[in-house]
């Protein structure tokens, strides 16, 4: 038998550069979530609509917008204080595929306030994002408030 | 973030949705084909995949010593599945090898010719083919050796069930002395067990070349010798049938067989529905059910009770209805059922339900509540069992205890002499209730199609493993 090892390693890397196991949560989430009749056809649709976005460069279309920035922070900011943590503001921006794994940000001491962070997704790269960061977005965020046990599912 | 460490509420719909849409199938199927592919751009993969929907049409591999009737089988599916018209009818892979534009073979002489590396490439052209890929294939003695196994492996080609075919070394290689081929279409027929009607077909028939006792068993060590490393790689798909039964026979259970889908990990919670006349052991089931997969028990009778002894408000209700002894009207049933099977531990964990629905109207309103079952049991028992079962139940009203005058009699005559019946279990009560019971039986087993009927006249542990193998094992899809 060819070692096993050096095949799964593959594949994994596989998974890990296309990012398929992102896609395959939003694509089991979505399925839940709308329950469509006829299952296939929906994901074909979906499918279609990622490939001709990825080929045409233009932003898939979302469930979050600029809008739902508001309501991120106030998820963050639980007591209420107007302002989050540095360290909540990087989760924030991770979630939100605006910063890499590897990327430091400077923390100058003060606390992030709304403005700061409307400010600070708004000038990142958030309209250009390539699809695998958006589909890592919705995956995390959005379905992982409501549809949290979905991801059960797969693993 | 704290509103995702909240109990989430999750809607019963969607795990409704996912076990009727098989929604965990088609995505494992997906994601394995991705990874046996690897294609550069997944998604165009992914929407081929999609669209070729070819999910659950037959993968099968039929291996076997030779004379066990491998290729009989497969001509036999071929008639059978035409003539039942199955939407998803077998193509078998066929006879001759020659240039790529022909049908594939697998036929055991001419295979041994090729390398095993032409062959699996043949192969894999083959089953690329439309029509392969639509109405599903059979393999019929390939792989031959471990080397072909592991070649069509990495290939992507995996069977979804593998049949094998046994039979003792003697009986094979008196069959194979009876073997004669039709030089022009190449059936195989056989001198004792499958002989032509025709007669023009009986003059055709030659005798093969390698069909002497020393051939057979030649072959047959050969057979063995490599079977025995190809098992392994099969094993959670493997059937071994024994072929020394009439072709029939086997060829029924190969099919029985491959009509039923393996266990997947598709996550699971079992809403079982017990249904059954009285004294059938429902509530016992239910209760063996409850304790094993830690299912919430829910017996509607009892619900009731409980709701009256709480003095809820819907105990104010019930009340009246109890005591004048009158039955208690659906709607309040319907409430209080919903009220329990809504809440968080019962959508989590699963339940079991008994004593309910009584007849199809009452099926029907549970139906559009949303809290579909998705295993229905009908347990069935003759009357006598019932009323020996029922009528010779006693209570000791000193100490409490429950006895039964046959199964479990009361040790001492002191006891015996106190003992009381309830009057709920006088026969005429019981003839009563299970006619009442059988009236709706039968509309209540057309509601629920999926339905399995089992004999609840044995021992509770028996019928309790026949449940859970009910539960367990995916459903058997019914034979259009």
């Amino acid at each position: 038998m060819q070692a096993g090892g050096s095949r799964e390693l593959e594949a994994r890397n596989y998974l890990e550069k296309h990012r398929i196991m992102e896609l395959v949560n939003y694509l089991t989430s979505t399925l839940l979530f709308f329950r469509p009749e006829k299952p296939r056809e929906y994901l074909i649709s979906i499918l279609e609509r990622l490939r001709i976005a990825k080929v045409t460069g233009v932003a898939f279309p979302f469930f979050m917008d600029h809008s739902n920035i508001v309501s991120m922070f106030e998820m963050m900011d639980t007591s209420h204080k107007g302002t989050i943590s540095f360290v909540q503001y990087r989760e924030g921006l991770k979630t939100l595929g605006l910063l890499d794994e590897d990327e430091v940000l400077q923390d100058d001491g003060h606390v992030i306030t709304l403005e700061k962070f409307r400010s600070e997704v708004k000038h990142s790269e958030f309209p250009n994002q390539t699809q695998e960061s958006i589909i890592n977005m919705h995956s995390t965020l959005i379905f992982k408030k409501n549809l949290f046990a979905v991801f059960d599912y797969l693993q | 973030m704290d509103a995702t460490t909240a109990p989430h509420h999750i809607p019963p719909e969607m795990p409704q949705y996912g076990e009727t849409y098989h929604v965990f199938e088609l995505m494992q199927n997906m994601l394995e084909q991705l990874l046996i592919h690897q294609p550069k751009d997944p998604i165009p993969f992914m929407i081929k995949h999609l669209q070729q929907d070819n999910d659950n049409v037959p993968k099968i591999v039929i291996l076997g010593p030779p004379a066990s009737g491998k290729t009989t089988i497969v001509s036999l599916w071929m008639k059978k599945t035409e003539s039942f018209g199955f939407l998803m009818t077998q193509d078998v892979v066929g006879r001759s090898i020659s240039s790529r534009a022909f049908k594939v073979f697998y036929h055991h002489e001419v295979s041994e010719k090729l390398s095993s590396a032409l062959l699996v490439s043949l192969i894999q052209e083959r089953l690329k083919e439309e029509d392969c890929v639509r109405r599903g294939w059979i393999l019929d003695g390939i792989p031959e050796t471990r080397e072909q196994a592991l070649m069509i492996q990495t290939l992507g080609i995996t069977p979804r069930h593998v049949i094998v075919l046994s039979a003792p070394d003697t009986v094979l290689i008196e069959r194979n002395l009876g073997k004669r081929i039709d030089p022009q279409t190449r059936e195989i027929y056989h001198t004792t067990f499958d002989w032509p009607s025709e007669s023009e077909i009986q003059n055709r028939l030659i005798v093969p070349g390698d069909i002497s006792e020393m051939e057979t068993a030649r072959k047959l060590l050969e057979y063995h010798r490599n079977i025995i490393r190809i098992l392994p790689a099969y094993l959670k798909i493997l059937k071994v049938i024994n072929a020394d039964q009439p072709c029939v026979d086997v060829f029924y259970q190969a099919l029985t067989y491959v009509q039923t889908s393996h266990r997947s990990n598709a996550p699971f919670t079992p809403r079982v529905l017990l249904c059954g006349p009285v004294g059938s052991g429902k509530s016992l089931q239910a209760a063996l059910l409850a304790q094993k997969y830690s299912l919430v028990n829910v017996h509607c009778g009892q619900l009731l009770k409980e709701a009256v002894a709480d003095e809820s408000k819907f105990g104010e209700l019930i009340k009246p209805y109890f005591q004048k002894e009158m039955a208690v009207p659906d709607s309040i049933i319907m409430k209080v059922l919903s009220h329990r099977l809504s809440q968080q531990d019962s959508i989590q964990k699963g339940w079991v339900l008994h004593g309910f629905p009584r007849d199809v109207d009452q099926a029907h309103m549970l139906n559009s509540l949303g809290f579909q079952p998705n295993r229905v049991f009908f347990l069935n028992v003759p009357l006598d069992s019932v009323i020996e079962r029922l009528t010779l139940r006693r209570i000791d009203p000193v100490t409490g205890e429950r006895y039964h005058l046959m199964y479990k009699p009361p040790p001492t005559v002191e006891i015996q002499a106190r003992l009381l019946q309830n009057p709920r279990d006088a026969e005429e009560q019981v003839r009563l209730k299970t006619e009442l019971f059988y009236r709706s039986c039968s509309e209540l087993e057309g509601l629920y199609a999926h339905a399995i009927a089992l004999n609840a006249d044995q021992d509770p542990y028996t019928v309790f493993e026949h449940i859970e193998s009910g539960i367990v094992n995916p459903l058997p899809k019914k034979v259009p």
